[in-house]
Formats: C-alpha cells, structure tokens, sequence
C-alpha cells in the first residue's frame, strides 16, 4: 500500500482565520479515503490547497511523490488529480454528451492549428472510440436518454451523476469528490455509493469530503478526520466510535448505516 | 441602384468578418471585450499607413511606405494581433466579467485619443486619407467596375474567414473555449489552461477584427477618428446576439438584420422638423428596443449555436454511427457552427 497522496503540515490563513493548520494525511493508493469534520473544519480549504486552486502558506503536498503544492489547478489536473466542487459543476450551455467529451484533456487535439487543419484519421478514429465511451458511461449512469440535452436543464441529481460521468470519462489518477451527497435522496445516494466504489475498480482511488456518515462508513477504507484546521485522527472509520477526540469534536451520536436507511 | 445595393454588401460583409472575430472573444470564449473596435481601427490605420505612401507636409505619419496592398493587410492584422496580446495579457490574467470589460474600455480609449492626439502616429484628428481603389491598377479596373471586385474581394475573404472559423468552432480548440465560457473552474479542473487560451482565442478574435478593418481602410480609402469610436463594437455586439451568440451562421445574419437591415431601413426616414440627427438617434433607440426583445424573448439569438448531437437514435452501438455518417468523427467534429 502506497501514499498516492501525500499531504504534509499544511498551513492557511485567511485575514485573521486560521483555516488550515499543520494538516497532514496519506491517501493510499487503490482505496477509498474519507475527509470528515464538522462545518469550518477546514476540509474544503484543504482540497484546494491540494488540488491548486488555493496556495498552501507553508507545508507541501505530494501526488505521486512529486510536489504540487502552489501548482495551478490545470496542471495538477493534468498529472492526474481532479476534483470537484461542493455544487455540480457542470458546463450548463453544452449538451450532456459534450460535458462527458470535454472531461477527457487532449492537448493534442486541442490545439489551435491542430483543429484548424482538421482531425486525422487517427482521431476520427479516436473521437469515434470517445463517443462510444461516452454512451456506455452515460447508459452506467442512466443518463443516455438525455444525452442532446443541455447539462443545464438537468436536475440536481442527475447533475451529480453527471459529474460522476466526467470522472469516469477523465479516469485521473486520484479524484477529490467534494460532498458529493449533498442534496441526495437515498435511492440516489445507493446509486453513487457504487459508482464511487466502481471508481476505484476503474483503477482511480477516492478522497470524499462528506456529512453523510452512513455513506463514509459504507464506502471508504479510511478516514481522516478534521476539526479546527488540524487532522485530529486518521483511523478506518468503526475505530472512530472508539476515539473520545473525534466524539466530542464531530459525532456525538453515533448513527449506524441501518438508522439511515430506517 | 446597384452602386447602392454594391456598397451596403460590401460594408456588409466587411463587418460580417469583424463580428465573427468578436465572436470567438465573446460567443465562445465568453468574454466581453469592449477593445475590439480598437483592434478593428488598428488594422484600418495600419494598413493606411503602409500602402499611401510619404506623408507630405502638414501631415505627419509613422511608416508611411507603398506596400502592396495585401501585404500591408497581413501586416495590419500582426499589429492588431500584437495590441491584442499585450491588452489581453494584462486584462485576461485576473479580470473577469465586468471587470475585464472596463480595463479593455479603458484600452480601447487610450488607444482612440492617442490616435487623435498624438499627431505623428497617425496624422490625429485629421486622419488618413489615400489608399484609393486598392490592386485596381494591377487588375486594371476602372472606377465604374472596382466596387464590384472590391464587394468580390470582401465576400471571398468573408467565406474563407467563415470556412476558417466553422472548422474551428466544431473541433476540439472551438468546444474546450466554450467549456471556459460556461465554468472556468470545472473547465481548469478538468485540465485546461484557462489563462493561456483565453488569450489564444482574444488574439485570433483580434486578428480577424484587425481583417475587417483592413478591408474596411480600403473601403473607405480613409480612417480618421471620427470615423470610428469605441462605441462601435456596440453594433457588433447587438449584431452577435440577434443573430445567436456563439453561431457562425447566426452572427452572418445578425449582421444583415442588425447592421445591413437596419441601417439602410433607417436611412430614408423622413426628416422631422428639420432634425438631422433624428434618424441616427431613431436607429440608436431601435436598436436598443430590438436589442431588449431579443434578451428577453429570444436570447440564443435567430440560429442559436448547435450543440453536438448524437445522431444514433438508441444511442447503443458504435458502428451504426459510423455508417450512417461515414465516420462517427465527422459528426463530432462539425457538429457546433
């Protein structure tokens, strides 16, 4: 078991608040790690500094052993780490098809004068291939009737599937999912409990920031556990119960997965 | 009549170009440039300055040499390609929305009272003046027949401009720029480089405005400004949204609705009570009025831009694509226009 992520003394202040200090944590290669906390723990602060769209005061932060702390986001996304955002964000203008296109980065065929001469036969090929791709991600997901459909008139739900879509499509290294239950009914949230442990048989492992304790109990293979800016404990999660620091901070009361489903 | 209907399409087509450009900047990339009409003027007076030769006293000009004409037209689309870099470089790196549209206002009027005030650059207030019936000698055309090459000349760069930016925006470059439109922070965590092609696509935009000032220079056969202002990337702009922000087709016929139709249709109106600023100022106001409406009713605009549609309709399997439109490639790369 290998640390594919490794975060190390992290520090951010804003103004006056300190909302990251001195967080360290590992996630293991192939698994899928939870990120908990209470409102203002510093989770979300965290996954920017670690995904580039914020700069670290100090600490480092390593993805496959090499440093991307202060990297921008384009680049870290290229090594292979993306994240997502704590509401969908999808491309509202373009069709669904489009959205699962897009999340797949081609500098080759992106360029300028690479799109201006037109497409090989190579990348026809290639785009062919894309498309076939994209409806089986989308038929997975149960998106494929709505594949002409602007992103935007989706609704919630299906947005969140529709992320779920671009990450298959991407199929990065490690993705951050950013409390992806957040606003889920639970026929919903059963559906992305596989899909997020489909990810990791896809070959990409899992850090998930989420509220919903039922859904980190069931899915992941260890948590970390946030409050005030610092990592108060790193633990699979039926230790946690066990640990009087990570009670007082954020459990209280311990709801098992059956309560939820009651 | 006809010399008539010849000059209203061949403005026609010369600000068809300039609004394509524009909508590279605003229809796909998204953002609201309000410096384009600067990029425009910059390929008027530069390709002005390049083609009438010395300046004789009292005016004074920069350059002033006797290239022909389509090699001072690549040169002014250079410059306007380079005022653009420099503007963009700075305006797109942090600004955005309104933001990035008040610093490239703010670009577009140091440029236009430079180019008034500073004499030796382009002969300020009083302007250019010369460049008649540009290649007429070399096709030997006399003045009855040159507006006919010329409106030839303007339509036949309008259609390889066309070409050019249809192949563009269905491809790879064109459907990534809208991703940036439509969120730029999914966009950058999904790996694309925002800053970077932004600019790309501010340049190229600006490179196609500069064209169409370039046409227009010759044209006019002189630049000046009081002949053009900031204010002009107005219509361009009102032109984009009628005809559908971000389609190609659309921004064509925006600009035979909004600049052709309108101007012309406004153009008779009788005079009121001896106000000769009535029919301008009527033009203004309807233009707003159409302009309101569209925002409100219509917003994509007459032929909203396509979206890449998958045509198989269970949507299944992959050759049945493949057959039906030669390679399933085609249908992905030409699908947006």
């Amino acid at each position: 078991m290998t640390a594919l992520l490794e975060v190390q003394d992290l520090h951010k202040h804003f103004g006056g608040v300190q909302a990251v200090t001195a967080c360290s944590f590992t996630a293991a290669e192939g698994q899928i790690t939870g990120l908990i906390g209470p409102n203002g723990a510093g989770k979300s602060t965290a996954i920017d500094l670690i995904s580039g769209f914020k700069v670290p005061d100090t600490g480092t932060v390593r993805f496959e052993g090499k440093e991307v702390q202060g990297k921008a986001p384009h680049v870290v996304s290229r090594m292979g780490l993306i994240r997502t955002f704590q509401s969908p964000r999808e491309w509202p203008g373009l069709s669904v098809l489009e959205n699962l296109i897009l999340a797949c980065f081609e500098p080759r065929r992106e360029r300028f004068w690479r799109s201006l001469w037109g497409p090989s036969r190579a990348e026809k090929e290639r785009a062919n291939e894309q498309l076939i791709h994209a409806r089986a991600v989308l038929d997975e997901f149960g998106l494929l009737h709505l594949r002409n459909e602007r992103a935007g008139n989706l609704s919630g739900g299906q947005k969140r599937l529709l992320e779920f879509g671009r990450i298959r499509m991407a199929e990065p290294r490690l993705v951050i999912l950013d409390e992806p239950m957040g606003g889920v009914n639970p026929v919903l949230g059963e559906r992305m409990a596989s899909a997020v442990l489909g990810f990791v048989k896809a070959g990409t492992s899992v850090v998930i920031v989420e509220h919903n304790l039922p859904f980190i109990e069931r899915v992941t293979d260890q948590v970390v556990v946030m409050a005030e800016g610092r990592v108060i404990a790193e633990a699979p999660f039926d230790q946690l119960r066990g640990n009087q620091a990570v009670v007082d901070a954020y459990l209280g009361e311990m709801p098992t997965y059956d309560d939820a489903d009651a | 009549m006809i010399d008539y209907l010849v000059s209203v399409l061949t403005e026609g087509s010369i600000f068809a170009i300039m609004a394509l450009g524009l909508n590279i900047i605003w229809g796909w990339s998204g953002d609201f440039d309000l410096a384009f009409y600067g990029y425009v003027a910059l390929g008027a007076y530069m390709t002005l300055v390049l083609t009438i030769g010395p300046a004789t006293s009292p005016t004074t000009y920069i350059l002033g040499l006797s290239l022909p004409f389509p090699i001072a037209v690549a040169i002014a689309v250079i410059s306007s390609m380079l005022l653009a870099l420099i503007v963009g470089a700075i305006a797109l790196r942090h600004l955005r929305g309104i933001y990035f549209s008040i610093v490239t206002l703010g670009a577009v009027y140091v440029l236009y009272t430079f180019a008034g005030q500073f004499v030796p650059l382009f002969n300020g207030y009083n302007g250019l003046s010369g460049l008649f019936d540009p290649m007429g000698d070399f096709f030997n055309l006399d003045f009855t027949s040159y507006p006919f090459f010329y409106l030839g000349l303007c339509v036949v760069v309008l259609c390889v401009v066309l070409f050019l930016v249809t192949r563009l925006s269905g491809s790879r470059f064109g459907l990534a720029l809208r991703s940036l439109r439509e969120d730029e922070r999914a966009a950058a965590a999904f790996g694309r480089g925002i800053y970077v092609m932004k600019l790309k696509a501010y340049v190229i935009g600006a490179g196609i405005g500069g064209l169409g000032g370039a046409l227009f220079a010759g044209y006019l056969s002189a630049f000046n400004p009081s002949a053009w202002s900031p204010v002009e990337t107005i219509v361009l702009y009102a032109a984009i949204l009628v005809g559908g922000r971000g389609s190609n087709r659309g921004v064509v016929l925006g600009v035979a609705v909004m600049v052709m139709g309108l101007q012309e249709a406004t153009r008779y109106l009788p005079e009121i009570a001896n106000q000769p600023s009535f029919a301008p100022a009527f033009r203004l106001i309807l233009t707003g009025v159409i302009l309101v409406l569209f925002i409100r009713f219509r917003p994509q605009g007459l032929l909203p831009e396509r979206r890449l549609r998958d045509k198989d309709p269970a949507g299944t399997g992959g050759t049945a694509v493949a057959a039906g439109n030669a390679v399933a490639g085609a249908t992905l790369d030409t699908g947006a226009a």
